[in-house]
């Protein structure tokens, strides 16, 4: 038997039914709980960890830089860092996540990254969504780390999204992950039923190249689906989606939009189990301050808006805020910094065991630095996303999904 | 192998190394032989036709924009034509200050002229190789021109200066028309370079993107270049961070006037032009690719030798091979891009070395074998659907973004690595449905880009529905699809044997118009 999906299966009247050989696949059928949220948010173009959380009194630190490349005496201080006697502060532009923190909301892992040194942009985004340690291994693996993890297969037409124009590499070859930037114009197709109608024919025929097909397939299925709950007014218009509470994704930017339309997949119950979302701005080898303090506020401001807007799914989900490296301890002379090492990662979640920045800290010594020049990775990503996984999905990720991956402690990152 | 004479691989052949046939065209040339058209292809110049000149010298594009709150100047609705293209950087420059008080519009029309003369070439030039050329040369030197009005403004510059000359000249006269030029210099900050800390990201896509690859980067050897395989012989196979931290100080010094201060008493000009700055370059001795650097060389000597050892290290020639296959190929057959890599290197001081490459590529078998293997992009998709429907089209804001929500925003990709050639970015859920809206409103002519002509069949006699997807089928490549014909007549929902209207009859195009567009929806017109 080949594996039925969702639709299959609710077209047979069994969705919810145990079936033998199925026991593992967790349906979302109507009035059933809800698969576990996971959201990843990008921060693509190397995140600068240590402007975003400044070890702020370590004297390392304050000699290799600019002072408005550093977080100082104003910026948030953190409770309960990683190493005793260094004051961890957090960038003044980043209230709302000071808040989460101090809530117990939201973790940060500093000195995270990738196991193998690389300073690609490119080659490193491709590793963290390939979920593999080493470049050798790029050429061998043509599949994404949650392709390989069945999240995408849990539930629902809308499973696993990209707010994005493309699927991200993290879904590479599991088929079905869509790619959905925005839900303003609804989502029917352009044209009408007479447009719908040839389009369903057209693309139930066999022949034809298969990646357009099967992308056409999906498309119009998860099109349907979503426009079917999507509310309308009177004359039939998309009425535009209002968070819920004091939540306001003014301040985020061009994040807003991606996060609005998260809140509302998830509130439309289609089976949402994971969605990734990007914010760009942050390959900062010139000019770093301003910029920087810009990306950090629209960072901030939206988790705290979808942290209110989801109020009543906080418990559910999980939200990990990761980067492809950080940046070079000492900045260079166009007011900017290169390509580094160790970043820092976010999880903000109810059950996340906030309030503190777990992991190790590896110190910013000319010896203890990656190569004598950078933050080291002390906290390899591939541990931070295996735990996770293991908090959401109530068990571990199977052996392939971080291939190679050695037993190592827990960082503690969920609460028990 | 296959015979390169089938109308259909020609049409295939034409949609790849061109932006797909007009009316006709594929049988004409099935006729004269592809070799043929490859060859008149490489010998046209550098330039515009002049049917294309006199095209883009009556376009008239619309400016509209708000008065300013403050008075300071009056709103704006008016045709206008393109006048900043043949301009020269320091006439463009100032638009980009705050000293000219004027609406942010204006500032960014540099840039979308030339958007608008890129989608007018790519329809109706007779040099449609140039265009596809000039196509892959953006995206593989990429610059995002929406980033910044600064670089809004030094569009029409980089496309006629730094990339379209060489498009199918020499590579090592392209790196340094690109590594010289304003939008490069502002896009990877290497203007604001500096001796003493060098500013990296420059130096870093030179290696990884422009020339040796990402597959040539030995991320593990960090600075240890000794360890680097063939460096004893000063031939390296790979580049390792220390190549790109050297390289950069390298081109420390390579900035433009943009009226930065050298010291307490100098400063430079204000044009946006090209300026080397010997107070800022790092002077001592470098070592890059396992080459030793000999310390106070002449002004830009350093910049030369690191564009030198670049252009003319062989994993460029393999990586740019591999790109350039799979653009026309849709795939990487081992040895074609072998063949492509040797031609590569055998050329590479040859004026018209990339040239020979490229006709090396089209006239494989294995280029003419593609057919199908390539997802068009959203520019190849509008540009193909309007010459197979004959639109005289002319290039609108609406259709820029409608090309935007297919996942091409044209000059407007964000990353050095440019618009990707995976199918991925423009088969996701919105985009395909962009990419249905773009058909459809190109052929119902949603944002006044012309007018669609039905072929001459369907004007002799009052047109059917079964007559126009036979007639479509034809000009849009799908004729040996009789299933595609049938499912557009099954999901039309018109009597497919009642006329359609009199012939010629605007209600009639209309109809006509639509059903081209739905049978151009199929799967099968997506690729080429």
């Amino acid at each position: 038997m080949t594996m039925l999906s969702r639709r299959d299966l609710l077209r047979l009247g069994l969705s919810g039914l145990a079936l033998p050989g199925l026991g593992s696949l967790a349906f979302a059928a109507p009035g059933r709980e809800p698969p576990a949220l996971l959201v990843l948010l990008h921060l693509r173009g190397g995140c600068d960890g240590l402007n975003l959380i400044s070890p702020a009194n370590d004297p390392d630190f304050v000699a290799a830089r600019a002072t408005d490349l550093r977080v100082v005496e104003d910026g948030f201080a953190l409770a309960n860092g990683p190493a005793p006697g260094i004051d961890f502060r957090l960038h003044t532009a980043a209230p709302a996540l000071a808040e989460l923190y101090n809530a117990g909301h939201l973790a940060a892992i500093h000195a995270a990254g990738l196991a193998a040194g690389n300073r690609s942009h490119f080659v490193a985004i491709d590793m963290l969504e390939r979920g593999i340690a080493d470049t050798g291994a790029l050429l061998r693996t043509n599949t994404g780390w949650l392709a390989r993890s069945n999240r995408g297969r849990a539930a629902g037409e809308a499973a696993s999204i990209s707010i994005a124009g493309t699927p991200s590499g993290e879904f590479l070859g599991m088929g079905g992950a869509l790619a959905l930037p925005d839900l303003g114009g609804g989502a029917l197709p352009p044209g009408g039923p007479q447009v719908a109608a040839v389009l369903a024919n057209l693309y139930r025929l066999e022949a034809g190249p298969a990646p357009v097909v099967g992308a056409g397939r999906d498309a119009l299925a998860a099109l349907a689906a979503i426009d079917r709950r999507l509310p309308r007014d009177a004359t039939g218009k998309v009425v535009p989606y209002t968070p819920e509470g004091k939540a306001n994704y003014a301040a985020a930017g061009e994040l807003a939009r991606p996060l609005q339309v998260l809140a509302q997949l998830v509130k439309m119950e289609v089976g949402l189990s994971t969605a990734t979302l990007d914010l760009g701005g942050w390959d900062t080898h010139e000019g770093q301050a301003g910029r920087f303090r810009n990306q950090v506020g629209k960072l901030s401001a939206g988790l705290g808006a979808l942290w209110e807007d989801l109020a009543r799914w906080q418990d559910r989900m999980v939200v990990v805020v990761t980067s492809e490296f950080g940046r070079r301890l000492r900045s260079n002379k166009s007011n900017g910094t290169d390509h580094g090492r160790g970043g820092v990662a976010l999880l903000l979640g109810g059950r996340v065991a906030g309030g503190r920045i777990a992991g190790a800290w590896p110190g910013l010594a000319t010896e203890q630095l990656d190569e004598h020049v950078d933050l080291a990775v002390a906290n390899d990503y591939r541990h931070i996303m295996a735990e996770v996984l293991t908090a959401v999905d109530g068990r571990p990720p199977s052996s392939d999904v971080f291939p190679g991956l050695g037993a190592a402690g827990s960082l503690g990152l969920f609460r028990t | 192998m296959v015979a390169p004479s089938d109308p259909s691989l020609i049409a295939s052949a034409l949609s790849r190394a061109g932006h797909g046939p007009l009316p006709g065209e594929a049988a004409a040339i099935a006729a004269l032989g592809w070799r043929r058209w490859v060859d008149e292809q490489l010998a046209m110049p550098v330039g515009d036709d002049a049917s294309t000149s006199a095209r883009l010298a009556a376009l008239r594009l619309r400016l509209r924009h708000g008065a300013a709150p403050d008075g300071a100047w009056a709103a704006m609705d008016e045709m206008r034509p393109l006048d900043t293209l043949g301009q020269p950087i320091e006439a463009l420059w100032p638009l980009m200050g705050g000293k000219m008080k004027m609406d942010a519009a204006l500032r960014r029309r540099p840039r979308e002229e030339a958007i608008a003369a890129t989608i007018v070439r790519a329809v109706h030039s007779e040099r449609q190789l140039r265009e596809i050329m000039a196509g892959f040369w953006h995206d593989h030197f990429n610059v995002d021109f929406f980033q910044s009005d600064q670089l809004a403004v030094t569009l029409p510059v980089y496309d006629r200066e730094a990339i379209r000359p060489q498009v199918l000249g020499n590579f090592r006269h392209m790196l340094e028309a690109v590594a010289t030029s304003p939008a490069m210099l502002i896009y990877l900050s290497n203007r604001s370079s500096r001796a003493g800390a060098a500013n990296e990201n420059y130096a870093r896509e030179l290696f990884e993107l422009h020339t040796l690859g990402r597959d040539a980067y030995l991320n593990d050897r960090y600075d240890r270049w000794r360890d680097v395989p063939g460096a004893a012989q000063g031939r390296p196979t790979g580049y390792i961070d220390q190549d790109v931290y050297e390289a950069a100080r390298a081109f420390t010094g390579w900035t433009i006037e943009d009226g930065a201060g050298v010291d307490g008493k100098r400063k430079l000009g204000e044009t946006g032009r090209f300026s080397y700055v010997e107070a800022w370059h790092d002077g001592y001795q470098k070592r890059v690719l396992a080459t030793e650097f000999q310390p106070f060389a002449a002004p830009q000597a350093d910049g030369h030798q690191v564009l030198d050892l670049v252009a003319a290290h062989p994993a460029t020639a393999r990586h740019l091979a591999g790109k350039l296959v799979h653009r026309f190929v849709g795939s990487r057959p081992e040895a074609l891009v072998g063949q492509a890599a040797a031609e590569w290197g055998k050329a590479v001081a040859a004026p018209d070395q990339i040239a020979r490459v490229v006709r090396l590529i089209l006239l494989s078998p294995e280029f003419m074998a593609a057919k199908g293997a390539r997802l068009r992009r959203p520019l190849a998709l509008a540009a193909a659907f309007a010459r197979a429907t004959a639109i005289d089209l002319q290039p609108t804001e609406g259709l820029i973004g409608a090309l935007a929500g297919a996942g091409q925003r044209l000059f407007g990709w964000p990353t050095p690595t440019g618009l990707p050639d995976d199918d991925g970015q423009f088969l996701g859920t919105q985009a395909l449905r962009a990419r249905w809206a773009l058909l459809l409103g190109l052929a119902e002519n949603w944002w006044g880009t012309g007018l669609a002509a039905s072929p001459p069949t369907l004007r002799a006699a009052p047109p059917t529905a079964r007559s126009a997807v036979i007639a479509w089928a034809d000009p849009l490549g799908i004729s040996d699809r009789p299933d595609i014909a049938q499912a557009v007549l099954d999901g039309l929902g018109w009597p497919a044997d009642q006329p359609l209207g009199r012939p010629g009859a605007p209600d009639t195009e209309r109809k006509l118009a639509r059903i081209a567009a739905l049978c151009a929806m199929a799967p099968a017109f997506q690729t080429a």
